[in-house]
């Protein structure tokens, strides 16, 4: 089902959290809402399936205004960060709870359970209590008890934060599969991208309150709206430098860096300060701008090595390469950067 | 400077010598074991005086007849009509009964000397001497017509003055030991058998002795049932209706309020418990007699003026229950609204979503996670309704007509305070000891119930 956040606003008492936002998450469509903590995406998420009340605006389900539906009436499904299993039930009772809620006959209630636990691979712990079971296995359970009415709407608060980074993994897949087999609407809210970047159909970034973005991950990654956007997503995160506007070049002060304007910087007066994001991959042996400087940390990846460099102003780029054994802390090398891959802000954040 | 100085200006061998006797002085409290007795003994002194004693007393006074008659330390022997009868009924000696309540008149030498000192003519007390020494009288009319007879004719307030000179009644007469009434007895009939002495001995005592009697008395009485079915209503009837039910509905009530009402509302429950129950029995008391205020309000309705509190039985059960129920209520709504905020607030955020509206999530969310505080004030509770005394004793005094009477107040009116005038400390001591063995068997199965390790560990919500 399609959900329409209409305007929509939310204050707790004097202190305006969400002002005047607008976002449609399309039927059958995963949207992930990714922000740092204090960013507002719990009390959107909260407004939707209305636990909080809205201060200002419509929230449309379909065609349906539930704005000023209690959570009862909104057939909303939430998986809680912590899960929120109720300790004195056992999984089966948990599971059944909104149906039992619902009045619905016993027969029905154990024939909806046992395809819910199917669908989420937990038939053998039906009998148990939520302290018996482990993290992920408890996750699966929220999820089933989310979905057991059907909901118009699958609601994810942090739903893997809890987790080891092994089972994150699993379940990242595993939530993904679900929502793909059930045809569910989904909202995702987390801080972490890469959860973000590998479940959801598209992203909406936000920062105080406001969606600075909605995209695609690819689009998002390759085409980012602001810097923050381009800080927020990418892993190992995206390095900037300082840089001014001089004839034809962005020059980086106090070092021998010279990088070609790109298309939207052509206007720019003489000395504008302008910040230059450079992904790690697009900084390397390959590229067409050089950059000299002394490498002062390397992290092992495994498969990749992460190099930091430091230039001659005190600035850090990040490069990320193939293993290598030739280089190591102190060395001065010089690497480059493909101009044609780097983003360009104004001293506002703003992409050039 | 100084520390050096000191250091070099004790020669250690000295030091060592200094240091030894004085651990050895120290002696047991070097230990751990040995301080850790004597820091405790203050406590350990209380315990045992205020905690133990009472107790261990309770259990011997239950087992006495102690009472305002008998006295707490030992008695006397004394000839009354009571032990007479006592002797006739229980040992069926009524003639010798009869033999020592009668008066009896022997000449002695005591007699014929403490005769002497009241200053009345010698030549009577010679006469007496010569003409009746050792002879006793069955009647006080034979020995004044002996009197009358002698030769110095003595008037009638003379006479009187002999005879009651050389009364040896054992009536009314007391002795500090048995030895002394035996003696005295055997003066008035030689004649005493072992068995009759022993009767005599114990029939006329007058101080406290071991018996069981209590405990039959207890098991045959019909006061016994009444008071104990009482004790059952007051218990069951206050702790359902308040102690849990009007507690727990505080507690949800304002689970569901806003934080600031919700606080004062919790503290306005708390007053009765924190206000001294006198007062706050007689403000009970106030608004239900017969000037106060509910017949103030109801009297221009055209109801008849009367005290509600004591009117019929019916009512005083209503107020001791709710004068009772309003003070207990506070501690179940204390803690079962601490066990509600345990409750992770997200619970309540998924059974929202999950469709539950307020009273199913009382039902099926709070209820159930509030299993073991219910317990628990169930039993604190019913230990502390069954020893609860003061609101009740302040409101009805059991009454009317000993229809609120329960089993705590029944012992203070039997052992502390009756209108007879005769406190029955065994009797009572044993009602209490009935009570102190219903607390501890309760209070036993109450921990074996609970799993007391359990309860003290952290509860097993994981996130």
């Amino acid at each position: 089902m399609r959900i329409l956040l209409d305007k929509f606003s939310k204050a707790f008492g004097a202190v305006s959290v969400i002002e005047d936002m607008t976002l449609e998450i399309g039927d059958g469509e995963m949207l992930a809402l990714l922000g740092p903590s204090g960013c507002g995406k719990s009390t959107t998420l909260f407004a939707i399936c209305g636990i909080h009340k809205v201060s200002g605006g419509r929230i449309l389900f379909g065609d349906r205004d539930v704005t000023s539906l209690p959570p009862q009436e909104r057939n909303v499904g939430v998986v809680f960060q912590s899960y929120a299993l109720y300790p004195h039930m056992t999984v089966r009772e948990n599971i059944a709870f909104p149906l039992r809620i619902a009045g619905k006959s016993s027969v029905e209630v154990a024939r909806q359970v046992d395809e819910m636990a199917q669908l989420v691979h937990i038939e053998p712990l039906l009998d148990r209590r939520p302290a018996e079971l482990s993290g992920g296995q408890q996750q699966r359970v929220a999820l089933a008890r989310a979905l057991v009415r059907r909901p118009h709407v699958l609601l994810l608060d942090e739903p893997l934060a809890n987790l080891d980074a092994k089972l994150r993994l699993e379940m990242r897949s595993e939530i993904r599969r679900i929502q793909l087999e059930t045809g569910i609407t989904a909202v995702l809210v987390t801080h972490d991208q890469v959860e973000a970047m590998s479940m959801c159909d598209r992203i909406a970034i936000m920062d105080a309150g406001r969606i600075v973005q909605i995209a695609t991950p690819t689009e998002m990654y390759n085409d980012p709206h602001t810097a923050f956007v381009a800080g927020f997503l990418g892993n190992p995160p995206i390095a900037f430098l300082r840089g001014v506007v001089s004839g034809d070049a962005i020059v980086v002060p106090q070092s021998d860096v010279r990088l070609p304007k790109p298309n939207g910087a052509r206007n720019l007066a003489e000395g504008t300060r302008v910040s230059v994001g450079i992904r790690p991959e697009n900084f390397g042996p390959a590229g067409d701008v050089p950059v000299r400087g002394r490498i002062s940390f390397v992290e092992t990846q495994g498969r990749e090595n992460l190099y930091d460099l430091m230039l001659a102003d005190g600035s850090v780029l990040r490069s990320i390469q193939p293993v290598r054994s030739d280089i190591a802390v102190g060395d001065e090398v010089e690497w480059s950067v493909a101009s044609d891959r780097i983003f360009m802000f104004d001293d506002k954040g703003e992409r050039i | 400077m100084d520390a050096s100085r000191d250091k070099t200006g004790l020669p250690p061998a000295s030091g060592g010598a200094g240091r030894a006797p004085a651990r050895r002085r120290l002696g047991l409290l070097d230990s751990s074991r040995g301080l850790g007795v004597l820091l405790l003994l203050p406590a350990l002194v209380l315990v045992i005086l205020f905690f133990l004693m009472p107790v261990v007393l309770t259990g011997v006074f239950a087992f006495t007849n102690m009472s305002t008659a008998t006295g707490i330390s030992g008695g006397a022997h004394q000839v009354s009509p009571g032990s007479l009868r006592v002797l006739t009924e229980r040992y069926g000696m009524g003639e010798l009964a009869e033999r020592l309540g009668q008066p009896t008149y022997l000449v002695d030498e005591r007699g014929l000397a403490a005769l002497e000192e009241t200053g009345i003519a010698p030549g009577i007390v010679a006469s007496l001497r010569r003409g009746h020494l050792d002879e006793s009288f069955a009647s006080r009319r034979e020995f004044e017509r002996a009197i009358r007879a002698l030769p110095d004719r003595p008037d009638t307030r003379t006479v009187k003055r002999i005879s009651d000179a050389f009364s040896r009644s054992l009536a009314n007469a007391r002795f500090t030991d048995a030895g002394a009434l035996v003696a005295a007895a055997e003066a008035i009939d030689p004649d005493l058998t072992p068995e009759e002495k022993d009767a005599l001995a114990s029939a006329t005592y007058t101080g406290w002795s071991w018996t069981t009697d209590n405990f039959r008395r207890l098991t045959s009485s019909r006061d016994t049932t009444r008071v104990f079915f009482n004790t059952l209503f007051f218990v069951a009837m206050t702790l359902v209706f308040f102690n849990i039910g009007y507690a727990m509905f505080l507690a949800i009530a304002t689970h569901y309020m806003p934080e600031r009402p919700a606080g004062i509302f919790r503290i306005v429950w708390f007053l009765p418990r924190i206000s001294p129950v006198v007062i706050y029995v007689l403000l009970w008391k106030w608004v239900a007699w017969d000037t106060g205020f509910l017949n103030a309000v109801l009297s221009d309705f055209g109801v008849r003026p009367r005290n509600w509190m004591l009117d019929s039985a019916t009512q005083a059960w209503f107020f001791v229950i709710m004068i009772n129920g309003f003070v207990g209520a506070s501690m179940g709504m204390l803690i079962f609204a601490s066990a509600i905020k345990a409750i992770p607030e997200t619970h309540f955020h998924a059974a929202s979503v999950d469709g539950a509206y307020r009273w199913q999530q009382v039902r099926h969310i709070i209820l159930p996670q509030l299993k073991w505080p219910i317990l628990f004030v169930t039993c604190y509770q019913t230990l502390s309704l069954l020893t609860s005394i003061e609101q009740t004793l302040l409101a009805t005094d059991g009454g009317p007509g000993g229809a609120t009477e329960v089993w705590s107040l029944w012992i203070y009116h039997t052992a502390l305070n009756n209108y007879a005038g005769n406190l029955q400390y065994g009797y009572g001591a044993a009602m209490a000891l009935v009570l102190v063995v219903i607390g501890i068997v309760l209070s036993l199965i109450y921990l074996r119930l609970f799993n007391y390790n359990a309860l003290i560990t952290r509860p097993r919500i994981e996130l």
